[in-house]
């Protein structure tokens, strides 16, 4: 029926009606006839569901930036499980607040199965130093998959050849050498006082820089504005291997297999251990049968061939530690954790140029800019802007609106369905013809919706139909 | 020479490296051209393919993908006003005024053209000196950072168009509004009223789409209802013109774009040292060498007083340094193992994947890698033109979709685009209270362009002017240290730009009573 109709639509220009939309017959049948078109995927999308687990995309949290360790690691891992499980496996950098909104999604995720989350050695970290309540009771363990301990840098021109003439150094000067490799109560910082404390000396006896992490803070050794580094050794490779900086030692119990040479705290007689740990967890209440799945994949993924020798490559340490031992190292580190912050190096630490200090800068700013451009009355509206009328108000006012429905809807009715109501909700304001709107909108969120989720793996919400 | 000539053959002698990158080309057009989705997601994606290509394979699939990206990102920023990378955001303005007088072609092309040519003289440039200029890198420290940031953004305050004060005010409000979330340095929560998703700050993509993209579509609602008004007003007198840019002798879309470029021969090798420079800094790139670029195109062009209007000569040099810029980037990366951002921090991975290890000897033992990773960078970019201009081709059928069908649609690409980022509703909510306030700031004459530089660099002045202050304690010798000569030349180049700004604008007001005076 609607066959010969096509081309005299493509011919047919929308015209803007004064009376809104006139609703014919014909515009009916039309209308009809492209809701049917609308609800076939729906009648077929139920149809191929099988009861197995998993039977759709599975969602893989990342709590840190695309290009970083944990990112790349997490990416190793998805494509392995891809092909462990038969389902794509689409890792979601959800990053921001040092790790603490890639945990709170992970951990607070529907407990169906279907979203993994790579959690970090700030799921210990984060919950002691009040910026979130998650914490390692909120996630199901599910495999350590790497481990890295800390370990202390200086420049190779440096004059200090090991770590007994830094520490000589340090009560020589306290306060004087500075030292970094990622932001304030960061891991590397908790190393790096920890063994300060460990040999009677005090945390601030080394000024903190706090640097975003530890390319940058490697890249203020080089250029002479740092004199100590705290990172792991994998992210010190290269420029280790390059003889630029100096190893003095590692912060492990016993020497890492990727670096013999190097000494541990221990063998040089410092009792003092921290590591970065990475593993998997799923969030709590998953079932029993669902999360075994998964355990078997990822034991399976972490322990083949293609992962140890990515691991190695990049100098990471590979871990495979099983679901229950991993949960009560969680525990133990946490607790350990616990200790370390409660403690005088941390606990109630007054930054000397606190967070404050640059907006208040700023602000002051602010004003002496806005008082200047008053004076100079270089805000007054521009000439040629027309008054907006009551008309176009409206047209705002909907536009603004349809984002917020789309906003709040969005989690319930998914991508699909929502994004074609306000499509349906804009045509119709701006008076393009029922014939061209309903095409046009299932048209588009559909090819949105296959070029983004399937095409480019991108996430897009899914709501009660799974789309 | 033999490295060289071992590189040329493993690149341009490769059927399946040409094949690769051809594809690459494709796919990082595509991506660039969509709002929201960045260069560095689609590499991500890429990785785990990446895994079974040799080395040259896997890093002619990444630099064809990036290098043909940045160039897409001038299509939706020309034809709809939503930069495609913050790098476009410079010229947004320019080339969105130029595409409504009925010159997106002319746009288009010279970005294209001039993008090209940028990447092939910011590889050669690195290919050649790339060693030398290392060095350079190390000597950054946080001072020298510290300053070329703040020179970057006084470079947004100068190109804006309109009152610089207006400039400096966007500046400002851009950069307090960066100061959002969980501080870097302190790991302490600011203005975040409790809601835990704010930890993350306000991320630049959404803030960027609303504010240049929501506020356009929010500005042609209200253009259409005098359109039409206007309209209705010409069919009622009987009277219906069609504007329709005549089809008379037009050149055709190549021509339009080497002919700009010729005309700019010393500009563009001037913008394209600058972009290589510029790029080579880690954590500073393409988007400051845009932005700096651009203004020092406007201070030695005759006619300033189109920069941020409709000057085509800016975004001619713009894409020019941002182009060139990339292939920057990746010296500090192969050289000290160093990521300047987050594409090359993800080709660290493949390298050390395919082990081969970054480090300062690279350039003697792996020297046909190297040359092949240029020998890329321009294969890439010769292949970027047809591929650019077919995307261009396609992508200019956008502006004949009648508006009532285009606008709904474009909401719902920014609605994608800044949700899909992170997964985030709070994006989506950033992107749209952007928009809103993108539309008043605009309608006040405060120019948008600053405030995106101000939202990605704002959080790095903030980190290395805590970490300069806590090194000195508090002195101000920690800013302008004797003991740092390159900190200090940036300094004096940060203060002659404004105290030239200063007078200037003093000049200008002057100039311009006389000339209200003299009309009267």
């Amino acid at each position: 029926m609607g066959r010969p109709k096509q081309g005299e639509m493509q011919k047919s220009n929308i015209k803007y009606q004064n009376s809104g939309i006139a609703v014919s017959r014909d515009d009916f049948l039309n209308f009809a006839f492209y809701i049917l078109i609308l609800a076939l995927p729906i009648l077929f999308s139920g149809c191929d569901r099988k009861d197995s687990f998993p039977n759709r995309p599975i969602t893989f949290i990342c709590p840190w930036g695309a290009g970083g360790g944990t990112d790349r690691i997490s990416r190793q891992l998805a494509f392995l499980l891809e092909q462990e499980l038969g389902v794509p496996v689409n890792v979601v950098n959800a990053t921001g607040g040092g790790g603490v909104t890639g945990h709170s999604r992970g951990a607070r995720a529907r407990p169906d199965g279907y979203t993994i989350t790579m959690v970090t050695v700030e799921l210990n970290m984060l919950h002691w130093r009040g910026l979130t309540s998650i914490s390692h009771e909120d996630f199901k363990s599910v495999m350590m998959v790497n481990q890295d301990a800390a370990a202390v840098f200086v420049r190779t021109d440096s004059q200090w050849k090991t770590l007994g003439e830094l520490e000589q150094a340090i009560r020589e000067r306290p306060g004087k050498l500075k030292a970094s490799g990622t932001a304030f109560g960061g891991i590397w910082h908790v190393a790096l006082a920890g063994w300060l404390t460990t040999i009677g000396l005090q945390a601030s006896d080394v000024t903190w820089i706090a640097m975003s992490g530890a390319a940058p803070s490697l890249q203020e050794l080089m250029a002479d504005g740092l004199d100590i580094v705290s990172c792991s050794l994998p992210e010190a490779q290269v420029l280790l291997k390059a003889d630029k900086i100096r190893c003095l030692g590692v912060m492990a119990d016993r020497r890492l297999p990727g670096y013999p040479e190097i000494s541990t705290f221990k063998e040089l007689g410092v009792d003092w251990q921290v590591s970065t740990h990475r593993g998997i967890a799923l969030p709590v209440g998953v079932l029993e049968s669902r999360s075994l799945v998964i355990e078997n994949a990822v034991a399976r993924a972490a322990g083949s061939e293609e992962y140890l020798q990515y691991m190695g490559s990049t100098g990471a340490g590979a871990a495979a530690m099983p679901s229950e031992e991993y949960a009560r190292f969680l525990e133990k580190t946490d607790k350990a954790f616990g200790d370390v912050f409660a403690g005088p190096s941390f606990k109630g630490f007054q930054h000397k140029y606190g967070p404050m200090l640059f907006p208040a800068v700023l602000s002051g700013l602010l004003g002496v800019c806005l008082l200047a451009c008053f004076v100079c009355g270089s805000l007054r509206s521009a000439p040629d802007r027309q008054k907006i009328s009551r008309t176009a108000m409206l047209d705002m006012f909907i536009l603004i609106g349809c984002v917020v429905l789309y906003i709040l809807s969005a989690e319930t009715l998914g991508f699909v369905l929502s994004s074609a109501v306000i499509l349906l909700v804009l045509f119709s304001r701006m008076r393009v013809k029922s014939k061209i709107a309903i095409p046009a909108t299932v048209l588009l969120a559909s090819l949105v919706y296959q070029l983004f989720a399937i095409g480019l793996r991108v996430p897009l919400p899914r709501g009660f139909l799974g789309w | 020479m033999s490295p060289i000539l071992t590189a040329l053959q493993n690149v341009f002698g490769d059927p399946q490296v040409v094949v690769i990158v051809f594809l690459s080309a494709f796919f990082g057009v595509f991506v660039g051209s969509i709002p929201g989705l960045t260069a560095t997601m689609a590499v991500a994606l890429l990785v785990p393919i990446t895994y079974w290509l040799d080395p040259i394979s896997a890093l002619a699939a990444v630099v064809s993908m990036v290098a043909c990206a940045i160039f897409a990102g001038d299509i939706p920023t020309t034809l709809l006003r939503i930069p495609g990378t913050p790098a476009s955001a410079a010229y947004a303005n320019d080339a969105h005024n130029l595409t409504r007088q009925g010159k997106s072609d002319l746009v288009l092309s010279t970005a294209l053209v001039c993008s090209v040519v940028g990447g092939i003289l910011g590889a050669i440039v690195l290919m050649l000196l790339g060693h030398q200029l290392a060095k350079v890198a190390t000597a950054f420290s946080a001072v020298e950072y510290f300053w070329l940031y703040l020179l970057g953004l006084s470079c947004a305050v100068v190109v804006s168009s309109g009152p610089k004060l207006n400039g400096l005010l966007a500046l400002t409000i851009g950069l307090l509004i960066s100061t959002v979330g969980l501080s870097a340095v302190h790991s302490k929560a600011r203005f975040t009223f409790g809601v835990a998703e704010l930890y993350g700050g306000i991320n630049f993509i959404p803030a960027m789409i609303g504010l240049f993209g929501i506020s356009e579509v929010l500005n042609s609602m209200l253009d259409r209802r005098r359109e039409t008004r206007d309209e209705a007003r010409e069919t009622k007198e009987g009277a219906s013109h069609v504007h329709r840019p005549s089809s008379v002798a037009r050149p055709s879309l190549l021509g339009l774009g080497t002919g700009m470029l010729l005309r700019r021969k010393g500009h563009v090798l001037r913008s394209a040292s600058i972009g290589s420079l510029i790029g080579m800094l880690p954590g500073a790139g393409a988007d400051i060498a845009a932005w700096v670029s651009f203004a020092v195109s406007k201070r030695f062009s005759k006619k300033p007083q189109l920069y941020g209007q409709e000057s085509i000569e800016g975004i001619a040099d713009a894409t020019t340094a941002n182009n060139a810029a990339l292939a920057g980037a990746w010296i500090p990366a192969l050289i000290l193992g160093i990521p300047g951002d987050s594409v090359t921090a993800i080709v660290i991975g493949v390298l050390l994947m395919k082990n081969i290890t970054p480090g300062p000897d690279i350039f003697t033992k792996q020297a046909d890698l190297v040359y092949s990773i240029y020998m890329i960078f321009i294969l890439a970019n010769i292949i970027l033109i047809p591929v650019g201009f077919v995307a261009i081709k396609a992508a200019s059928r956008l502006v004949r979709i009648p508006k009532a069908i285009l606008l709904p649609a474009i909401l719902l690409f920014c609605i994608v685009g800044s949700y899909s980022l992170n997964a985030s509703y709070i994006d989506v909510t950033v992107m749209l209270t952007m928009g809103v306030l993108g539309f008043v700031l605009e309608r006040r004459k405060v120019p948008l362009a600053p405030i995106v530089l101000a939202l990605i660099l704002g959080p790095m002045v903030e980190e290395r002017f805590i970490q300069i202050i806590t090194g000195s304690d508090g002195s101000f010798s920690g800013f302008v240290n004797p003991a740092r000569p390159l900190a200090l030349a940036l300094a004096t180049v940060f203060a002659l730009v404004w105290v030239s700004a200063i007078i200037i604008g003093i000049r200008g007001k002057s100039s311009s009573h006389k000339a209200t005076k003299t009309l009267i």
